[in-house]
């Protein structure tokens, strides 16, 4: 019971720790106040509570593959706000595009902890009613949230010792990588569903680095590993990073493109 | 996020978080191990009990959890067993230790084989029940671990506040410093790394106050030296206006350059004056009412000669002062409002207790203020460009500078906002009471 804990809850809170410290990295060079990370919190775990507490209704949805459709749409949804975010932190500092900065890395956040968190709060509760397993489950739990929390506070600050130059650069690859990792759940997620049909087998890593080792673990939170990947979800995943960086590009050549009259308009003068 | 104490906290206990949690991870699999190799030699040593006992003497189940279970084969005849259950084989008689799946469990098995009595002993334990155990003994060895964290966090934000206190001393010292105080920052007992910060603030103090005195003298040196070539010129210009016919455009242009060019040193003195290091206080209780009621008197006709209606309301209101800069702030804000307001325009000065404050407010019928330039009016040199013929308006841009720096002197808050009238700015200035204030 320890270890499955401590591999639950430190994937579901290194998955939400690491798309809230690439966020945060983003809020402070860009001078905003951490207010919007109330909001999210507040949100997510309001959320989490609403979907923890309906999740046997939620469930029977779609004849009974509920929770797989409501999980894959919110992950969907975070690659779409992800996408959404990079055009707009990219591009010009217009009053309109601060407030979908604003919205996006809030409506991410709130999806990523309501998703994250309903899973630890059912999880959390079964173990409750088998008292024997409550004292290591709840180490477990502390052990696992312990670590997740740990990465996600290194990794912010370690990402300010990058040159300046490089901290967006990296800011946006590891959210394309949360994107794809998001994008290639929801998708097996759907598979698992039959809303989407079974592709063959990519590749079979299992064998070097199994799903269910420590390693396995940390790595399918930090990058989406799987040891065994769908053709689907390769597809998936690709197409995760490409939009985030795609969006991220066209936001940066817009902004480029608006600064270029101005440039001209000055050399005339 | 930007603190030092919040990133050292936070970073140094995530750091220790994370290694101690992993740390007590690999513990815990090492235990685990351990656990398991004990268990194991404790099974074995049941299974050469059996073989040594009597079959008659192990035919009641020895625990009574149910979480052991045994058979005794002699030639493929089952001669004991822990369960009458049991008739079959619980595993195949091959020496060593291995896994079954019986009795709705899965349990850890070892067939021995007895030498003495030719016998196969099979030996088996519920896996759950041992994991369950070994868990429940290396979980408590891991629970301080958990727990010891918040402790620890406690003590490391005690220590990080500690001894970043020296620094938190020096900020301190150099945020309650007045503008004009120059004075080194003595900070008893200084760690050495704070030694060479003191000392390079200390050296830019003296260094700012020598430069501040230079600046001193230089306005000095700069307004005798400056005022008193103006005044020659001026003489100058008077005695020329006799021999100039009347009208002559140059004549008139060279005369206003010069009344500007005597106004900008006069309004770069006052400036000067009115910082914080120059402003030396004379403070005194006087009547705000009595002191517009003289610099109108004073100003008067230059209202007179735009055809400006100018008016004074209010009552008697007394603030904590210095007269000759705040005779400088009325004279500044009515020469203001008599640039910018039209012929035959309307200015008026009010003089009143609002609340906790005594008002100043002078308000005029000129063209107005877009609120979105409110901030930049107190600027330096700061002339508005979208008010019509603005060049035509004598003026350096100083004189609001000038009436914020006094208010500044005073305690005092400033701020616009559209004037009673159908167009205009009102400027309000709002002194802190005193508890005479009013009459």
């Amino acid at each position: 019971m320890f270890l499955n804990s401590v591999v639950l809850i430190l994937q579901e809170i290194l998955e939400a720790a690491l798309l809230v410290s690439v966020l945060m990295v983003f809020s402070r060079l860009d001078e905003r106040r951490p207010y919007w990370l109330l909001t999210a919190l507040s949100a997510g775990f309001a959320g989490s509570l609403l979907l923890s507490l309906n999740m046997a209704n939620v469930s029977e949805w779609f004849d009974y593959v509920g929770q797989e459709v409501v999980n894959a749409s919110m992950q969907y949804a975070i690659t779409l706000l992800l996408a959404l975010f990079a055009f707009s932190m990219s591009g010009d500092r217009s009053p309109g595009r601060q407030r979908l900065v604003t919205i996006c890395m809030v409506a991410s956040v709130a999806f990523s902890l309501t998703r994250e968190s309903a899973e630890v709060f059912i999880y959390i509760e079964g173990v409750l009613s088998q008292p024997s397993h409550l004292q290591p489950t709840l180490t477990g739990a502390g052990i696992g949230a312990g670590i997740g929390i740990s990465v996600g506070i290194l990794l912010y600050y370690s990402l300010f010792w990058l040159p300046r130059c490089w901290i967006t650069s990296c800011c946006l690859l590891l959210l394309a990588l949360i994107a794809g990792n998001m994008s290639s759940q929801a998708t097996l997620l759907l598979t698992q569903a039959d809303w989407l049909p079974p592709t063959a087998i990519l590749w079979d890593s299992g064998h070097w680095l199994p799903e269910n080792s420590i390693p396995g673990h940390l790595l399918y939170a930090l990058v989406g590993y799987e040891a065994t990947p769908s053709v689907l979800q390769g597809v998936a995943y690709a197409a995760g990073i490409i939009l985030v960086a795609l969006m991220g590009w066209l936001g940066s050549r817009q902004r480029h493109l608006k600064r270029q009259p101005l440039l001209a308009d000055r050399k005339e003068d | 996020m930007s603190s030092i104490r919040l990133f050292l906290i936070a970073s140094i206990l995530a750091i220790l978080t994370l290694f101690n949690f992993v740390a007590a991870l690999q513990g815990y699999q090492a235990s685990l191990r351990e656990a398991e190799q004990l268990f194991d030699n404790q099974l074995y040593q049941t299974a050469k009990l059996i073989a040594n006992l009597h079959t008659e003497q192990i035919q009641t189940p020895p625990s009574p959890q149910n979480n052991l279970a045994y058979q005794v084969w002699h030639n493929n005849q089952l001669i004991a067993t822990s369960a009458p259950s049991l008739r079959q084989p619980i595993i195949e008689l091959l020496p060593g230790f291995d896994h079954a799946n019986f009795n709705g469990y899965r349990w850890r098995t070892l067939v021995f084989y007895d030498d003495n009595h030719n016998n196969w002993i099979i030996v088996a334990e519920r896996s759950d029940l041992r994991y369950m155990l070994a868990e429940s003994v290396i979980t408590q060895a891991v629970l301080p671990i958990l727990l010891g964290i918040p402790l620890a966090g406690l003590l490391i934000w005690l220590i990080v506040s500690r001894g970043l206190k020296p620094l938190r001393d020096l900020s301190e010292q150099l945020k309650n410093k007045q503008a004009n105080d120059l004075t080194p920052i003595a900070i008893p007992d200084l760690k050495s790394e704070l030694k060479q910060v003191n000392h390079s603030i200390n050296a830019l103090m003296r260094r700012l106050g020598s430069a501040l005195d230079r600046e001193k003298r230089f306005t000095a040196d700069a307004a005798h030296e400056l005022r008193t070539p103006i005044s020659a010129l001026k003489v100058q210009l008077h005695n020329l206006r006799e021999e100039v016919p009347q009208g002559n455009e140059a004549f008139a242009q060279l005369e206003a350059g010069v009344e500007r060019m005597q106004h900008l040193v006069e309004q770069l003195l006052s400036l000067y004056r009115s910082t914080p290091e120059e402003f030396s206080h004379q403070m005194t209780r006087l009547n705000l009412y009595e002191l517009a009621q003289e610099v109108i008197a004073n100003q008067h006709h230059d209202f007179e000669k735009c055809n400006q209606l100018l008016e004074l309301e209010g009552d008697n209101c007394f603030v904590e002062g210095d007269p000759f800069a705040l005779t400088t702030l009325l004279q500044n804000l009515l020469s203001n409002a008599n640039k910018y307001t039209p012929p035959g325009g309307q200015i008026r000065v009010t003089t009143e207790a609002v609340g906790g404050h005594i008002c100043l407010k002078v308000e005029d019928s000129g063209p107005g203020i877009s609120p979105t330039d409110y901030s930049k009016v107190f600027e330096r040199f700061q002339r508005l460009s979208h008010i019509k013929d603005v060049a035509a308006v004598q003026g350096c841009g100083l004189g609001l500078t000038i009436v914020k720096h006094i208010a500044d002197l005073h305690n005092a808050r400033t701020s616009i906002a559209p004037s009673s009238f159908d167009t205009g700015t009102a400027f309000i200035i709002l002194f802190p009471r005193t508890p005479d204030s009013h009459d």
